[in-house]
């Protein structure tokens, strides 16, 4: 096959161009004329496009080389009480799998939607617990439904959602040819929907045709609450709600509000302006600020300076009749319906400045349905001939209702300013109450201290709702008592952050904070922890600089305050030099956490925790420095204190030995590493059962350590014992049991039992072994002994063949 | 501290510089985004210490997040660094792939780099030859190339390519697939010869 020089390419490449943008039968069509004009080019052309064909069918260069091995373990395994089918979607956040229930109770199929790990490392793990938290707060007929929440055997965090099968709404309406007053009743569905979100003080964010899904049965489902946001609710406003300005978010710049990118406050008012932007799409079939931008920038400048043109002089151009008869219409109907109402309610939607667009979502869904009963919209400066025009059209009757309605929003006022009161009464019984709630408190911090989301994952939901409950109580019922009020909130915050809740713990922090430096002074002892509170839930955000400044002023007071030697002067050490290690201030960093560590041990004992915890901190350090002999002689110290005071059946101190026993095997200290290993792993057996997920990694790494030593034939017993747990956990057609399983066929070879071998790696092969392993077998030195034995090339012959059935099959 | 990053040329002139033809400059450039992705990737397993797959995607973003953080000031958009970063994280993998010895036991903990799931002697050299036509390709087409390095080897998907090129989601993937003739023949002539 000759291949394409560059000239070539170039003549080739537009024609190409067209032809993949048309369908058959166009596609034929426009070829055939092709033929008789370019005869030398179809030819060419037609050659390219059956190769297309072919690589499409082989689905060439698709899926990716670094997530392959991560789909195809996943197939068939039990997440839940559900079973997964098929991978839907890939992002960045992670994957979506289809699944159904394992036990066949109902035949309900879902999504189930995996944060990928290195996103849960970093506050990923944090948005992602927020969009089934506020899922859950969510059940509204057109929001996709939370159906489950947890965290997989492989410690993925995810969730399980209604799986919707739709269109997305543009290509929906555009299929059915709706008409306008269709398209907009449909919108008026995805308005309430985003209505309600926002009465639960949540920004969607991201709201596009593709996360609003229209099923067959024309019921709208909005999706995907990644991204969206809780507003803080600002106490000194009259409930206006605002937010402060976070960056980082990921959005879709063709539906962002301009101050989501010129960095203005987040509120509902961009939601406000994204239904702006779909309902014009969904009108007009255009995109407000024009299509053909060359760039980014060139887009974001639209959105920011343009202002959109009328919605009825954007049908004017030469595609108006298509797009008109989408709508099951004409293009001069078309017009004639978007001037005017339709014109202004867009216009206001999609204003500049989100102080001059709708105040809310229901006021524009509002005037969408005045609209559509032919009523007076609200979005235009009152003018006499607009007014009468529109009431001589209305039933006379309705006039009436006016008076009615401006009674029942007096009678609301007046509701407000009652309850206002009962809330002041409210606040007064608490502050006599404050000692119950120093309880409160007390009681408090031992109830989370026992609900460490890596013990009790099973509780966090309900420990959030306590908490979630808890705190909106401190605004409404304390406020009189501060210091009894900064403190819940520092308690609360605290436990926030402990949950990974790191957001909604930074901001009772600040709070505690601001009511400390109010109250008690800038130079309080539990002001200055509040400061150090604060800095560690913006480290733990990754709002580094913000952190390492607090955390700075912080530091250089407790010095002056409360001495160099203070627990609270030590703490906020320990913190400032983990800010440092993100910042990648590596050296510096190391430097601080040996003071801090000298200065704990002397201060609070050698064995103390946090004495233990900076250690492993610091060992952490050393190893991102390669200093492994350093890192080894830390952790192995940590190590011995964990023995000595909690014991070598804590949890905590078998993470250390396995941690340990890392290092040693990157130093090749094998011996050493099986030692240590077989310790954890006897505990790891006792404590948290063979299947944990703990336990089968020490066993892996145990398995793996005796290979590297050349004890196979005890590896191999290993393996026989990981493979039968993943038999009865996994399935015996699971890739990584067939793992297992070669891996016990290349021992067998090892030792030159090559009977033994050779049925085991068939096993592999038959029973999900990865097709870029069954090809790689006569290159796998372990086999080496069987090279030349007739039955494994007879082997090698069966595994290409398997492989290309298995292709073939796919 | 400071002074010494003061010294290092910054990635926002090296990315002007190389715009201009600098070559010098787009090798220097190559090799400091190289080298931070290695870094940011062997950090983060480091971190966890347990072998999980490591999404390219979330690499680039953290990547860039990290160096725009440094540079602040004038330094380029994310779609303008994704263009250069793609083609780094391109010859990340192969080298990764092809250093990494066959791998059959899953879970053992000497993690090297990427952590990626890239298994087989065949895959790398599958991968290479993958790499070398789009090298070709970049010469020919050099939207096409930075596609392919987009999709196949970053992950990111037609809609984000779309953004980042500000083209259609359509056009985005008309590039894709013509993309995929050239190097499909490319490799084929070149398994030829």
């Amino acid at each position: 096959m000759p291949t394409l020089s560059p000239e070539r390419w170039q003549q080739i490449s537009p024609y190409l161009d067209e032809v993949l943008g048309l369908q058959e039968p166009q596609r034929t069509t426009w070829l055939e004329s092709f033929r008789l004009e370019k005869p030398e080019l179809a030819r060419l052309l037609e050659e390219l496009l059956n190769e297309h064909s072919a690589l499409d069918r082989n689905h060439f260069l698709e899926g990716s080389p670094v997530q392959k091995a991560f789909h195809s373990s996943l197939v068939g395994q039990n997440i839940g009480a559900y079973t997964l089918i098929s991978p839907i979607g890939e992002g960045g956040m992670g994957s979506v799998w289809l699944a159904e229930r394992s036990d066949g109770r109902f035949e309900r199929r879902v999504a189930v939607k995996f944060l990928r790990l290195s996103v849960a490392a970093h506050g990923g793990a944090e948005r992602f617990k927020r969009e089934g938290m506020i899922l859950g707060q969510l059940a509204q007929a057109h929001i996709a439904e939370l159906i489950d929440a947890g965290v997989s055997p492989n410690g993925e965090p995810y969730l399980v959602l209604e799986h919707v099968e739709g269109e997305h709404i543009d290509e929906y309406c555009d299929q059915r040819r709706l008409s306008l007053d269709a398209r907009i009743r449909l919108f008026l569905d995805v308005a309430g929907a985003v209505a309600q979100a926002h009465a639960n003080l949540i920004v969607h964010r991201d709201l596009k045709p593709s996360n609003v899904l229209v099923r067959n049965d024309g019921e709208v489902k909005l999706l995907d609450f990644g991204i969206a946001k809780l507003l803080a609710e600002d106490a000194t406003s009259t409930g206006a709600s605002v937010l402060t300005q976070q960056s980082g978010g990921a959005l879709t710049p063709q539906f962002a509000a301009p101050e989501q990118i010129t960095g203005g406050v987040i509120s509902t008012a961009i939601d406000v302006y994204a239904l702006g932007v779909l309902l014009y799409l969904l009108l007009t079939g255009k995109h407000p600020t024009g299509s053909g931008h060359n760039s980014t920038a060139e887009l974001v400048k639209a959105i920011v300076e343009t202002e959109a043109p009328r919605a009825s002089e954007c049908v004017m151009a030469a595609e108006g009749s298509a797009i008109a008869e989408q709508r099951g219409t004409t293009a001069e109907k078309l017009r004639q319906d978007l001037r005017g109402d339709l014109d202004t309610i867009l216009r206001k939607t999609l204003k500049k400045n989100p102080a001059e667009r709708y105040t809310s979502v229901t006021a524009l869904a509002d005037d969408l349905r005045r609209y559509l009963k032919q009523e007076p919209i609200s979005a235009r400066p009152d003018s006499f001939s607009y007014r009468t025009a529109k009431f001589l059209r209305r039933n006379r009757l309705a006039v009436g209702l006016t008076a009615v309605a401006l009674l029942a929003m007096v009678v609301g006022i007046t509701g407000i300013v009652m309850q206002a009161r009962s809330v002041r009464q409210q606040r007064d019984i608490a502050i006599r109450e404050r000692d119950r709630a120093n309880r409160i408190t007390e009681f408090m911090i031992k109830m989370f201290n026992v609900s460490d989301p890596s013990e009790a994952r099973g509780n966090t939901v309900t420990v959030r709702e306590i908490l979630d409950k808890t705190s909106h109580e401190i605004d409404s019922g304390l406020e009189k008592d501060a210091g009894t009020q900064a403190q819940m909130m520092s308690v609360m915050g605290n436990v926030y952050y402990h949950l990974g809740l790191f957001p909604q713990g930074e901001k009772l922090q600040t709070r505690a904070l601001d009511i400390r430096r109010r109250v008690l002074g800038p130079e309080h002892p539990d002001t200055l922890s509040s400061m150090t509170d604060v800095g560690k839930s913006l480290s733990a955000q990754g709002r580094k600089e913000e952190a390492r400044k607090i955390l700075g002023d912080a530091l250089s007071m407790d010095h002056r305050v409360l001495g160099n030697e203070h627990p609270e002067t030590l703490r906020c050490m320990d913190s400032f030099a983990y800010v440092l290690s993100r910042e990648d201030r590596i050296a510096e960093a190391g430097d601080l956490y040996r003071q801090t560590i000298e200065l704990r041990r002397r201060v609070l004992g050698p064995e103390h925790p946090d004495t233990l915890a900076t250690m492993g901190n610091l060992a952490w350090v050393l190893d991102v420095q390669h200093r492994y002999d350093e890192a080894e002689k830390l952790q192995r110290e940590a190590l011995e204190a964990e023995l000595r005071v909690a014991g070598a059946d804590d949890v905590n101190t078998t993470i250390s030995e396995n941690m340990l026993a890392r290092i040693l095997s990157l130093e090749h200290k094998y011996p050493e590493a099986e030692k240590i290993q077989r310790q954890a792993l006897e505990s790891q057996r006792r404590v948290l059962g063979v299947e944990n997920t703990y336990t089968m990694r020490s066993l892996n790494n145990l398995a793996d350590i005796l290979y590297n030593v050349g004890r196979y034939p005890e590896s191999e017993a290993l393996f026989v014992e990981i493979r039968d747990v993943q038999r009865r956990t996994l399935g015996p057609d699971n890739p990584a049991t067939a793992v297992s399983t070669y891996s016990i066929g290349s021992l067998e070879a090892l030792q030159g039992h090559s009977t033994q071998a050779l049925s085991r790696v068939r096993e592999a092969i038959d029973h999900g072994l990865a097709t870029s392993a069954v090809l790689a077998i006569d290159k796998d030195d372990d086999l080496k002994s069987l090279h030349g034995d007739p039955q494994f090339e007879a082997l090698v012959v069966y595994a290409r063949k398997h492989a290309g059935s298995r292709q073939k099959a796919n | 501290m400071e002074g010494h990053l003061a010294s290092a040329p910054s990635i926002s002139s090296l990315i002007s510089a190389a715009e201009q033809g600098d070559r010098a400059a787009g090798q220097t450039l190559f090799e400091m985004l190289y080298s931070e992705l290695h870094r940011l990737a062997k950090r983060e397993l480091a971190r966890r210490g347990i072998p999980v797959s490591l999404g390219a995607t979330t690499l680039l973003h953290q990547a860039y997040i990290e160096m725009a953080g440094k540079e602040r000031t004038s330094f380029p958009d994310q779609a303008r660094f994704m263009g250069y970063a793609a083609r780094v994280m391109r010859g990340l993998i192969i080298d990764h792939a092809r250093s990494r010895r066959a791998e059959k036991r899953g879970g053992r903990f000497e993690i090297t780099s990427l952590g990626t799931e890239v298994d087989s002697p065949a895959d790398a050299r599958e991968l290479t030859r993958i790499g070398e036509a789009l090298d070709e390709l970049s010469k020919a087409d050099p939207l096409l190339s930075e596609v392919v390095d987009l999709k196949f080897f970053c992950g990111f998907t037609f809609a984000e390519i779309a953004a980042m090129k500000g083209i259609s989601e359509r056009t985005a993937q008309r590039q894709w697939e013509k993309a995929r003739i050239y190097l499909h023949r490319k490799i084929r002539a070149d398994l030829e010869v």
